[in-house]
């Protein structure tokens, strides 16, 4: 888990200074935070806040963004099954990409009984939630100020694309993601940007068909 | 803090938890389809590069708020910038600085 711990920080002030570039107290920035615990979703909701989206608009895209942990979750699911609710709804809660990763690496190759188990994704997650929150509450306080010439809401669309460039493992992801700019870009105009959900399912859709038709 | 604001991140975190808990709860209950499973992996490519368009082609930054217009919108070709500083170093760090660095770049030639 340690290895993972500091690749979040810059990530983790991200999250929690462009809120305020846009207006948003610092406690407003942190309530996402604490609310979702879901980096990439916190920054899509308050960019989509930001511009006055439906509120439709903005849960469909903090769904779509956080449609892996369904994959995630029933990865996990068996090791945590004979948890009681509370622990299972708490761990739900803590689910991140950094906890998924060592779970589903370690889990497998350990004999562990369910409390070990349990201790194992308690420990990771309270260390990566107590950072993710220090970070996004320092982020705020420090993007209070700075002054707004910097633009640092910019980095919203920035860290987005270093996070889309890193998904591009084979062609069919490629075309997913070309079709996905080309049609929110043909939407731009559209009300309650709705070119970004149809960009959305336009381009999961072409990424299917591609795999489809190249298998 | 408004209370329309309470409302959408509150729903937006109710939404995100009932992703992540979907099967650590339901896994007695229900199994994903196939056809599911798979297009799950082109959502983040997909979703992630309809999100950065208004980003980038929307909206002004900063700093013609503080300093005025330009003629050439800086942001696309920040927004290209970094996507080349992301395929030499494959690092997110490298990639926001490249980015930042030419809308400032880009703006501070046009006055």
């Amino acid at each position: 888990m340690l290895p993972l711990l500091p690749g979040i920080i810059p990530f983790g002030l991200i999250a929690g200074f462009t809120p305020v570039s846009f207006g948003y107290t610092w406690l407003d920035s942190w309530m996402g935070s604490l609310l979702m615990f879901a980096g990439a979703s916190q920054l899509a909701a308050y960019q989509l806040m930001n511009e006055d989206a439906s509120i439709w608009v903005i849960l469909l895209t903090v769904a779509a963004i956080n449609l892996r942990y369904v994959l995630y979750s029933a990865s996990i699911a068996p090791h945590l099954a004979d948890a009681n609710r509370t622990t299972r709804l708490l761990a739900g809660y803590g689910l991140t990409d950094q906890i998924y990763a060592v779970c589903h690496r370690d889990y497998p190759i350990h004999n562990w009984n369910l409390n070990e188990r349990i201790a194992y994704y308690t420990g990771g997650t309270l260390l990566l939630w107590g950072l993710w929150q220090a970070c996004t509450v320092v982020g705020a306080f420090v993007g209070q100020v700075i002054p707004v010439f910097w633009s640092l809401e910019f980095m919203i669309p920035l860290t987005f694309l270093a996070l889309a460039l890193n998904t591009l493992k084979t062609r069919a992801h490629r075309v997913a993601a070309i079709t996905g700019a080309i049609v929110s870009f043909a939407g731009l105009n559209l009300p309650y940007n709705l070119g970004l959900i149809l960009g959305g399912l336009a381009g999961i859709l072409a990424g299917v068909l591609f795999r489809r038709v190249n298998q | 803090m408004t209370q329309e604001f309470i409302i959408i991140v509150a729903l937006a975190g109710l939404v995100t938890l009932a992703l992540k808990s979907a099967f650590i709860e339901g896994q007695h209950y229900f199994t994903l389809p196939k056809w599911f499973v798979d297009a799950l992996e082109f959502v983040p490519p997909a979703v992630l590069c309809a999100l950065i368009i208004p980003g980038i082609f929307k909206g002004e930054v900063g700093l013609i708020a503080a300093f005025g217009a330009v003629t050439i919108d800086p942001k696309p070709i920040a927004a290209a910038v970094a996507a080349l500083a992301f395929f030499m170093t494959k690092k997110t760090i490298p990639t926001l600085t490249a980015g930042m660095a030419s809308l400032y770049l880009v703006y501070w030639l046009q006055i």
